[in-house]
C-alpha cells in the first residue's frame, strides 16, 4: 500500500472510531455499571437469587472495555508493520476523519482536538486561519499527507500528531512565509512547537509514573539533623516532593558531572559553582537532588540518597547574632551534618559567608579549615565578581575551592527553560502564554535586563508579562508593554494615531522651537520614522549624527527639541560636556557602575534606554574616549566597568562639534553651498588630525549647521518671547514687542562668535527686566498685555558695550 | 454482513479488537503493571537498603572513631552496639512488613494473571450457573 494512502476501514483507523465513542463521559459509566453489576450480582447471590450469576458475568463486560479504552484505545501505538497515513495517524484525529478527507476537512477537525487547540492558543494559528487556507478538493489530501511524513521525520519520528498537521497545512500553502510572518512566526517556531507538545505530554506522563525515592527506611543508617532542618531548606525533599521543579539542560550536563565526580569519594569534597545570578546554578543544584535521591540514576554509591540541605545565611544571623555566637551555630550545624554521613551542604550566594556587612559575616576562619579538609561534602554559589574579589581578598580560600563555571545556556535551551517554567507561572497566574511571547522574553531581556543572566531575565520579564494579558492571554505585546513600562522605553511598533501624527509631522514639531537647519531636522526626523516602523538595522542605534557648525546655531537646540517632541520631554535626554572627558582617566567615568556613579553613560542609559544622547563639543574628548565609544555608534553596545552590555540600540546619538566652524563660516560667507562643501570639511578634519577617519566613520550622517540669518534671528526672537509668554501665563499676563524692539535686539544681541546663544541673555534682560518692573508697579494687571517698545529697550540697552556685557555674561555662564 | 455503528466503525471490529488485545498487549500490560507495583512496594519498605544496612547503627549520632581513653572508647563501642542492636530489630521488623506486603501482592496479581484469560468467558459462565440455579452450600 502506498505510504500516503488513506485506508479508512484499516483496523487502527476502525480502533480510533471506537476510542472517539467511548468518551469520557461513557467511560465513567461502564466503570458505574460494572461497580454496580458485580455488587448487585454478589447481593442476589447471597439471598439465592441466582439471576446474580448473569449480573457478576456481566459486569466484566463494562469492566473490559473500560480497561481496552485506557490500554490501547486512548494512545494508539503506531502500526510499525503498516507504515501508512492511517498507521501512523494519532488516535484522536484518525477517528475523525471522514472516508475521503479533504485538506479543509482536516483544518476543520483540527480544531476539535487538543493538539489542533495548542497550536491556536499557543501561536494564534487556529482553525479559521488553517480554513481559509486550506484546499476542499479531495485530490490534494495526498500532498498534505507526503508533506506530514517529511515533518514527521523531521522532528525525529513517532505518531503523525495534529502539531504536524497543522504544520504540513500551512507548509503546503504557496505564501506560508508571507502567511506565518503576519504572525510574527516561521516554519522553525512551529517545528518548536511540535516538540514543545510533546515535551508536556512527557512531562505529564512522567507525573503518573511513581516515584521511587528510597523508601521509609532510606535515612535509618544516617543521624538526626534537628539544627539542620531548623536552619536549612532540605532540597532532596522538595524536589522529591514535587514542589521544587527541576530542568534538564544541555548546557548543565557538564557542570553536573562534574559536581558529581567532585562531591563523590575521588573529588576534593567541595565545589565552588560560579556564574552570574539568574544562570541556573541554583537548578543545577536542583537536578542533583534529584539525580542522588533516584535509585536507578548512576551516581557513585558514596552519594547516593544523599541529601543537599541549602543554608541561608539570613536566618543564621537573626538566630545567632553575635559573632561568637554564629561561630558556634555553623560549627554545631556543620558538624550535625557531618555526623549525619548523608548530607551534603549547600551556600547559595555564598560570598555573604565570607565578607563582613549588612546581612552578611566573614566566617572564613570558621570554613576554611573544613573546606581544605575536604571531608565535609559542600557546594558554594556565587557569581564571578564576588568570587574574584574572594580570591583577591583570601586566596587560599579560593585556593581551597573546587571551581566549576556555569555558562549562558543557548537562544533553544532558554526557550526550553521558558516552557518548562510556563506550567508553573501559567498556574499561579493563571494566565497562558503564546509561543511569540517567550521569543519576545529572550530578545527584549537581553537587551534591557542588565542584572540577571539567561535564563533568569526572561523568566522574570515573562512573570511581570502576565500583568499585561488580554483576555488571559499573555502575547508578544504582552511582553513589549511590561518592558516599555518598567524600562520607559519604546519597543512596539508605532500604532497609535497620535504617535503617527507626530512622526509623520515631526519636522514642523521641532521647528516650532527651532529656526531653520532643515537638513539636520530632516535626517533625525527620517531616522526616527525608520526605527518606529520597524524598518530599521535593530543592532545599531537608531541614529547617529555628527553635527558641525558654530557656537548658537541650534546643534544642542535640535537635541533638546527631539527629546521634547519625540522622546516625552527635555529630561529624556541623557547629555555629555565631552570637555569633561579630556583625559584617559575619564573613560572609567564613561563606563562607571551605576552604584559607584549614576550620571556615567552606561549607568544613565540602563535607566533610560529610549533617549537621545547628546555628546557636547566631542572635539575636546580624549581620543580612548572616543574609541572608547565607538563600539556604541557602531553596534549600540558599550560594556560598563562590570562588563555588561549596555545597549544603545533605542537611543539616538548625537554629538556636536564646533571643528571647522570658521571654515563653515567662510563658505557661507563666499556665498557658497555648504552641502557642497561636505566631504572637503571632513577630510580637512581628518587631516587637520582632529577626528580620526573610523570614528567620522562611524556616523550614520556628519550634518552642517550654518550660521543664521538676521531674518531667522528674528524669528528666533520670537520663539524667546513665545516662551517667556508661557511663563506669564500663570500670572494671566501676555507680553507683545514691537519689530523695531526686535531688530534692536537682534541687532545688540547677535554675536558671530557665539551665533544666536547670548541673544537669550539680551531678550532676558530687556522683555523679563520690563515685565517684571510693570508687575511689581501695579502697571499691569492680570489679562493686561504689556507692550514693549523699542525706546524701552533702548533704555535698557543703551549700547552695544553694554549688550556685548551682557554676552560675555552668558558666556561665563554657559562656561559655568 | 458488515454492520457499522452510528460512530462509523465496524462492529465486528469491536469484538475483534478487544479480544486480540485482551490476551495479548492486554495481558502483557497486566504482567508489567503486577511487576511495577512490586518494585514499588519493594521501595516503598526499602526492603534492599535494610537488607544491606541490617547491622548498621540506628541514626547514628557521631561519625568516625572515638579518641580518648580506654573506658570512653569501650562506652562509645557500647553504645553502638546498643544502637545496632536497635537497629537490627527495626530493620527486621520493617523487612518483615515489607515482605508480608510484597507476597500478598505477588498472590494477588498471581490470581489476576490466572483469571485474566478466563474473564471474557465470564458472562457465559454466569448464564450457566443462572440455569443450573447453582447456589453454594455455605450461603
Amino acid at each position: 500500500m502506498a505510504l500516503t494512502s488513506f485506508n479508512y476501514r484499516s483496523a487502527r483507523a476502525e480502533k480510533a472510531r471506537i476510542s472517539i465513542s467511548i468518551g469520557k463521559t461513557s467511560l465513567k459509566l461502564l466503570d458505574i455499571a460494572a461497580v454496580l453489576l458485580l455488587i448487585a450480582g454478589v447481593c442476589f447471590v447471597i439471598i439465592g437469587v441466582t439471576i446474580g450469576w448473569v449480573l457478576i458475568g456481566f459486569a466484566v463486560i463494562p469492566a473490559m472495555i473500560s480497561e481496552w479504552k485506557n490500554g490501547e484505545l486512548t494512545i494508539l501505538k503506531a502500526d510499525t508493520k503498516n507504515e501508512s497515513i492511517d498507521g501512523l495517524l494519532e488516535a484522536d484525529i484518525l477517528g475523525l476523519l471522514p472516508p475521503t478527507p479533504s485538506p479543509y476537512d482536516i483544518a476543520t477537525l483540527l480544531g476539535q482536538v487538543y493538539g489542533g487547540q495548542f497550536f491556536a492558543v499557543r501561536f494564534g494559528v487556529g482553525t479559521g486561519f488553517l480554513q481559509e487556507i486550506a484546499s476542499k478538493d479531495t485530490n490534494d489530501i495526498e500532498a498534505l499527507w507526503q508533506e506530514a511524513f517529511a515533518v514527521r521525520k523531521q522532528v525525529g519520528g513517532g505518531l503523525i500528531t495534529a502539531g504536524m498537521l497543522v504544520v504540513a497545512l500551512i507548509k503546503t500553502h504557496a505564501n506560508n512565509a508571507m502567511l506565518l510572518a503576519h504572525l510574527q512566526l516561521d516554519i522553525d517556531d512551529l517545528l518548536q512547537g511540535i516538540t514543545w507538545q510533546q515535551h508536556i505530554n512527557d512531562l505529564i506522563a512522567l507525573t503518573k509514573l511513581p516515584r521511587r525515592t528510597g523508601g521509609i527506611g532510606r535515612d535509618w543508617s544516617f543521624g538526626w539533623t534537628p539544627l539542620l532542618t531548623r536552619f536549612g531548606q532540605n532540597i532532596s525533599d522538595g524536589v522529591a516532593g514535587g514542589s521544587l521543579l527541576t530542568v534538564k539542560l544541555e548546557s548543565h550536563m557538564e557542570a553536573l558531572e562534574h559536581l558529581v565526580t567532585s562531591l563523590s569519594a575521588k573529588g576534593q569534597g567541595n565545589v565552588a559553582l560560579i556564574g552570574p545570578d539568574g544562570v541556573g546554578k541554583t537548578t543545577i543544584i536542583y537536578a542533583l537532588a534529584e539525580k542522588l535521591i533516584d535509585p536507578k540514576s548512576d551516581v557513585p554509591a558514596d552519594l547516593q540518597f544523599r541529601q543537599i540541605f541549602m543554608l541561608d545565611a539570613s536566618s543564621l544571623i537573626s538566630a545567632a547574632p553575635g559573632r561568637g555566637e554564629l561561630e558556634n551555630l555553623v560549627v554545631r550545624i556543620l558538624g550535625e551534618a557531618y555526623s549525619a554521613k548523608n548530607i551534603i551542604i549547600c551556600l547559595d550566594n555564598a560570598q555573604l559567608f565570607f565578607e563582613e556587612g549588612i546581612g552578611s559575616v566573614d566566617l572564613s576562619n570558621v570554613l576554611l579549615p573544613i573546606i581544605e579538609n575536604g571531608r565535609m561534602r559542600m557546594i558554594f554559589a556565587m557569581d564571578e565578581g564576588r568570587y574574584l574579589q574572594i580570591s583577591q581578598r583570601n586566596s587560599k580560600l579560593a585556593n581551597a575551592f573546587n571551581r566549576i563555571a556555569v555558562s549562558s545556556p543557548s537562544r533553544a535551551e532558554v526557550i526550553a527553560v521558558l516552557q518548562d517554567q510556563l506550567i508553573n507561572i501559567e498556574f499561579r497566574q493563571n494566565v497562558t502564554y503564546m509561543y511569540q511571547a517567550l521569543g519576545e522574553a529572550y530578545r527584549l531581556s537581553e537587551r534591557y535586563i542588565y542584572d540577571l543572566a539567561m535564563p533568569g531575565r526572561a523568566v522574570k520579564l515573562l512573570e511581570a508579562a502576565a500583568g499585561y494579558a488580554e483576555g488571559g492571554l499573555v502575547t508578544a505585546r504582552s511582553v513589549q508593554q511590561a518592558i516599555e513600562k518598567t524600562q520607559d522605553i519604546k519597543i512596539g511598533i508605532a500604532s497609535g494615531d497620535d504617535e503617527r501624527d507626530k512622526l509623520l509631522n515631526l519636522e514642523s514639531l521641532i521647528h516650532e522651537r527651532m529656526i531653520n537647519q532643515t537638513r539636520a531636522v530632516s535626517v533625525v526626523s527620517d531616522a526616527l520614522r525608520r526605527a518606529r516602523a520597524g524598518v530599521r538595522n535593530q543592532d545599531r542605534p537608531i541614529g547617529t549624527f555628527l553635527f558641525l557648525g558654530p557656537t548658537g546655531v541650534g546643534k544642542t537646540e535640535l537635541a533638546k527639541a527631539l527629546a521634547e517632541v519625540y522622546f516625552g520631554g527635555e529630561t529624556n535626554i541623557i547629555r555629555l560636556d565631552m570637555n569633561e572627558y579630556v583625559s584617559n582617566d575619564d573613560v572609567s567615568r564613561l563606563i562607571a557602575d551605576g552604584a559607584t556613579d549614576s550620571m556615567s553613560l552606561t549607568a544613565q542609559a540602563m535607566k533610560q534606554p529610549f533617549s537621545v544622547i547628546l555628546l557636547d563639543e566631542i572635539e575636546k574628548a580624549h581620543p580612548n574616549v572616543l574609541t572608547t565609544l565607538l563600539q556604541m555608534l557602531d553596534e549600540g553596545i558599550l560594556r560598563d566597568v562590570k562588563n555588561r552590555e549596555v545597549s544603545f540600540r533605542d537611543a539616538i546619538i548625537i554629538a556636536t562639534s564646533n571643528a571647522g566652524a570658521e571654515r563653515i563660516r567662510e563658505h557661507i560667507e563666499r556665498g557658497l553651498d555648504i552641502e557642497k562643501f561636505e566631504d572637503q570639511l571632513v577630510n580637512e578634519l581628518i587631516e587637520g588630525g582632529q577626528f580620526k577617519p573610523e570614528f567620522l566613520n562611524r556616523f550614520d550622517e556628519i550634518v552642517m549647521f550654518r550660521p543664521l540669518k538676521k531674518d531667522e534671528l528674528l524669528q528666533v526672537v520670537d520663539l524667546m518671547i513665545k516662551k517667556v509668554n508661557e511663563t506669564l501665563a500663570l500670572q494671566k499676563v501676555s507680553v507683545s514687542v514691537s519689530p523695531e524692539a526686535k531688530a534692536y535686539l537682534v541687532d545688540q544681541g547677535y554675536d558671530p562668535r557665539l551665533g544666536a546663544r547670548p541673544m537669550r541673555r539680551v531678550v532676558q534682560k530687556a522683555v523679563e527686566n520690563t515685565v517684571a518692573k510693570k508687575m511689581l508697579s501695579g502697571e499691569v494687571e492680570p489679562g493686561g498685555v504689556v507692550e514693549i517698545t523699542l525706546e524701552q529697550v533702548q533704555t535698557l540697552i543703551t549700547s552695544k558695550a553694554q549688550a556685548d556685557d551682557i554676552v560675555a555674561q552668558s558666556q561665563q555662564i554657559d562656561k559655568a | 454482513m458488515v454492520y457499522y455503528s452510528l460512530n462509523g466503525y465496524n462492529e465486528d471490529m469491536f469484538l475483534v479488537g478487544i479480544l486480540s488485545w485482551w490476551y495479548n498487549e492486554g495481558w502483557r500490560q497486566r504482567y508489567s503493571l503486577i511487576i511495577s507495583r512490586l518494585a514499588s512496594v519493594s521501595d516503598r519498605f526499602s526492603i534492599i537498603i535494610l537488607l544491606s544496612t541490617l547491622f548498621a547503627p540506628y541514626r547514628q549520632i557521631s561519625a568516625g572513631g572515638v579518641k580518648g581513653a580506654i573506658g570512653v572508647q569501650f562506652r562509645a563501642f557500647i553504645d553502638r552496639l546498643i544502637s545496632r542492636f536497635v537497629g537490627l530489630l527495626v530493620r527486621l521488623l520493617m523487612v518483615i512488613v515489607g515482605l508480608i506486603a510484597l507476597i500478598y501482592q505477588i498472590i494477588v496479581g498471581a490470581i489476576v494473571l490466572l483469571f485474566w484469560p478466563l474473564i471474557p468467558i465470564f458472562p457465559v459462565v454466569g448464564l450457566i450457573l443462572f440455569a443450573i440455579g447453582w447456589i453454594p452450600a455455605w450461603l
